[in-house]
């Protein structure tokens, strides 16, 4: 009975992940196509990954994408798990209307948002460039984060954290040595869901990055009406490099123990 | 999970500084000559050749900044904002407009020694007569790409634009999804100009689309839809006459037609806003792109109708001999270009929205 | 600790919503801000009768979106949480990559997929927007389960509770906050997504967020929609005023 069970659950986490993973083949697939087309497939070629090497342009673009999306990840991150920390102890008023407030940038179609940001540098009279787009990121990231902390806050046992300062920690211990391991899990997919929302966003940072600044969103969607596999090839790259780091933190490990196994055995 | 985290993130840094840059540079001193070495440039997205500006920055020894849009409106809310580029190129409607609000500036034409090299049909657009603005790149006409296999050539030549409205091809038709270009086809199918702001006659063209979207149920597409015109899943489309230039040279049996009762035809000009930094170095990249074999590199990959004769007369002789629609029709006198009309382009888009969102 | 991020949110959340607030409230003129108050933007979005229809029809597939996300969501995220905690961290991060790959790549990977599929534009929209959101609500309701107190479970179990009995008294309840932001996380932003149906509905089928970003671009009119994205936000705000008083009802705490 328990193995019909855990055979059923398991398949049917690995069908999700089929749903989840079809569309990537598909890019992989078009990475090597010959011509441009993203619908047939023509033939095999390598020249996307040498036009995407070779083109500075669609390089600076995934350097910014990825300092952008990093440095608003860690940044939001922070901000995002203080910030529901504080909140989950403050009046239940102040709390409500926060957290209200903070479900702004989320429901605005982004390019309200967009748009927003914009007349907002504009009459402080702020050029706009690496700041401006780093800035607009961590905004509309940092909702996320609160959303993704605040429900696991609500389980948490506010105890702990007193004990912790009953038995003389001070303030800060009781934060980075009680509360935050025990929101580890949900910190972790706040972080990931903010890294996506910055590397997935086009439209406000079309409108808050400025002449010199460039992401891969941005270029994307500019060309994406006369489209080539440039990208394709850039996404398979970053599958394949995920993919090798997995294999290697899953597999190392595990040669390891073996070693260390076969040694007490002898 | 941290580890693996980081690892990430250092490959994924490390990654795109690995690229090669072709090197060796010019002793050119830009400073001297143009008093700056950047130069930023927005364009529209994969419009321009691939070699073009690695070539202008050897030669100057200059950085070119290049960013792209996906259309006028969107160029033009970003200059509202603020931003300053060096080159822009906008669509003749958007040339006039930018004009009239003073957001472009004038050329010193002295600076831009390969003027003559513009082609012929150009020579004097409506939108900017003496070149004192703007600095046409590409241009093309709107037509109907059609699958041979399913339509009758004879047919469309015959019926033009009135053969999207025909219910007998309910479900084979795209229809281009921006406000003037959607209501184009009514409007010349109908016998108005394109630019009429008439509003009995805009009504009969929205009733007109309102009946198609009914009857025939097109789609409403931009040119994403030129992969799927190559794989043939429908039978008539309205593209820019450079897609249809990609469509044939990828599917034979696909073919081009430009409308008997007239059509809109377009250029996108290279253009200095008026808070540019680098004006000296703009007329340059203005110039650079005038030259024969940046203007053939740009066209060969665009696979867009050049605004350079001298490249036109080349490509089409060439490369582009078997593609009807890269020989735009020009002297036309039913085709007109679209001018700057705020509220008319408010009144379709007003319009266009209710038939997208229609039923 | 908040009062930090309270001055960010007035700031760079708040006051350019003030801004927008003045164009809904204002007539034409986008780089002058004439203060011309007026509620003409809002008449005219519900003198006509298609544009409220607009907007139930997003709410309705973002709705429906939701719905799925849920049930197809919420089993993931529970047989995820039961498994060991290296393997769960497996299928976090294979879950996690796909978000590595541009979301526009995704689905113009799902329009090249779902051309050769005779599916009606509705369909291929949701199949889209389920696509790009059933990540998020699998990662927030494995993040209140992961950590759920094993001891409870083999509690109710002690105390005569059949598996059933235990999940809907004793697991669910406990994951409902996670549930709820899930749902948060979905719903917001499938009201108001625009290239999901942009590229996969083919045109015709035009949701709100395709509407305001027509009215904000190609119109050029901030004015108008501006006023149609706080009609949004007010629906919009509404609903989730009624999710979180149930989420207070079933969850029975505070």
């Amino acid at each position: 009975m328990n193995k019909v069970k855990s055979f059923f659950s398991k398949s049917y986490v690995w069908l999700i992940m089929l749903f989840f993973y079809l569309p990537i083949f598909y890019v992989m697939l078009f990475s090597f196509n010959e011509s441009k087309s993203l619908t047939r497939f023509t033939g095999f070629s390598l020249q996307w990954y040498k036009k995407m090497f070779e083109t500075r342009t669609i390089r600076e673009a995934i350097y910014y994408t990825i300092i952008i999306a990093v440095l608003a990840t860690i940044i939001s991150t922070i901000i995002g798990t203080l910030t529901a920390i504080g909140l989950s102890k403050s009046k239940k008023v102040l709390r409500e209307v926060v957290l209200q407030v903070n479900d702004l940038p989320m429901m605005n179609p982004d390019i309200v948002t967009a748009i927003g940001f914009m007349l907002l540098f504009t009459s402080l009279s702020i050029e706009k460039g690496f700041g401006t787009i780093l800035l607009a990121h961590i905004v509309f990231c940092i909702p996320y984060v609160i959303l993704t902390v605040m429900p696991r806050l609500r389980q948490l046992d506010d105890n702990l954290a007193e004990a912790a300062l009953d038995l003389g920690a001070t303030p800060f211990q009781a934060l980075t040595k009680v509360i935050i391991p025990q929101l580890k899990s949900s910190i972790v997919a706040g972080a990931l869901i903010a890294f996506t929302m910055s590397f997935d966003d086009f439209v406000i940072s079309f409108f808050t990055s400025g002449p010199a600044v460039n992401t891969v969103a941005i270029y994307v969607y500019s060309s994406i009406k006369r489209i080539n596999p440039t990208i394709n090839a850039l996404s398979t790259i970053i599958v394949l490099i995920v993919t090798i780091v997995l294999v290697l933190m899953n597999v190392v490990p595990m040669i390891k123990n073996r070693k260390k196994e076969e040694g007490f055995e002898k | 999970m941290k580890k693996i985290i980081c690892y990430l993130l250092v490959v994924m840094l490390v990654l795109p500084l690995v690229g090669c840059n072709k090197g060796e540079k010019s002793d050119f001193d830009p400073i001297a000559e143009f008093g700056s070495d950047e130069l930023y440039v927005y364009n529209w997205g994969e419009y321009i050749g691939e070699n073009t500006i690695d070539e202008f920055e050897r030669r100057y020894n200059v950085t070119v900044h290049y960013k792209t849009f996906d259309s006028n409106e969107e160029m033009y809310t970003t200059l509202l904002g603020g931003d300053s580029y060096d080159i822009i190129v906008p669509s003749d409607y958007m040339v006039e407009r930018l004009i009239k609000e003073n957001m472009i500036q004038k050329l010193d034409i002295s600076l831009i020694t390969n003027i003559d090299n513009i082609a012929d049909n150009l020579d004097s657009p409506n939108y900017d007569p003496d070149h004192s603005y703007s600095i046409p790149y590409f241009q093309g006409t709107v037509g109907i790409v059609y699958d041979t296999t399913k339509v009758d050539p004879q047919e469309v030549e015959e019926k033009g634009w009135d053969i999207l409205f025909d219910s007998k091809y309910a479900g084979q038709v795209y229809m281009y999804d921006a406000d003037r270009d959607n209501f184009m086809p009514a409007m010349k199918a109908l016998g108005f100009s394109l630019n009429t702001n008439d509003p009995n006659e805009i009504q009969q063209c929205y009733d007109l689309l309102m009946k198609q979207r009914k009857e025939v149920n097109p789609g409403y597409v931009t040119d994403e839809v030129n992969d799927d015109m190559i794989n043939g899943l429908k039978a008539l489309a309205v593209v820019y006459s450079g897609a249809a230039s990609y469509i044939i040279s990828e599917n034979e049996d696909m073919a081009y037609c430009e409308p008997y009762q007239g059509t809109n035809i377009w250029s996108d000009a290279m253009c200095i806003p008026s808070n540019a930094k680098n004006v000296k170095l703009a007329h340059a990249w203005i110039n650079f792109n005038l030259e024969k074999e940046v203007a053939i590199d740009n066209s060969l990959y665009v696979g867009y109708t050049s605004g350079n004769k001298l490249a036109l007369e080349e490509l089409s002789n060439g490369e582009f001999k078997d593609i009807s629609s890269y020989k735009i029709r020009t002297g036309y006198p039913l085709d007109e270009e679209y001018h700057d009309d705020e509220s008319l382009k408010k009144t379709l888009g007003e319009l266009w929205t209710h038939v997208k969102a229609g039923n | 600790m908040c009062w930090p991020y309270i001055g960010w949110l007035l700031a760079f959340v708040v006051a350019p919503m003030i801004l927008i607030l003045l164009y809904a409230f204002t007539k034409q003129g986008n780089s002058v801000l004439m203060l011309n108050f007026t509620l003409e933007n809002f008449a005219k979005f519900f003198s006509d009768s298609i544009f409220p229809a607009v907007l139930w029809r997003s709410l309705k597939i973002a709705f429906m979106t939701t719905v799925v996300c849920l049930l197809l969501g919420y089993p993931a995220a529970y047989f995820i949480a039961k498994m060991d905690e290296k393997k769960q961290a497996f299928f976090i991060l294979l879950i996690t990559l796909p978000m590595w790959i541009n979301m526009l790549i995704r689905t113009y990977a799902w329009k090249g997929i779902l051309s050769f599929t005779d599916m009606s534009s509705q369909i291929k929209v949701m199949i889209g927007m389920v696509y790009n959101f059933l990540p998020f609500m699998i990662l927030q309701i494995h993040a209140s389960l992961s950590k759920l107190d094993k001891n409870l479970i083999v509690a109710a179990n002690d105390l005569g509770a059949n598996n059933v009995q235990t999940f809907l008294r004793v697991v669910l309840p406990l994951s409902i906050p996670g549930i709820i932001s899930g749902i948060t996380l979905v719903f917001l932003p499938a009201v108001s997504s625009f290239f999901i149906p942009k590229l996969l509905g083919g045109g015709e089928y035009v949701l709100i967020g395709n509407l305001i970003e027509n009215y904000f671009i190609s119109v050029g009119d901030w004015n108008y929609g501006s006023a149609i994205s706080l009609i949004m936000a007010m629906v919009i705000i509404i609903s989730m005023y009624f999710t979180k008083k149930a989420d207070k009802k079933v969850g029975g705490e505070e």
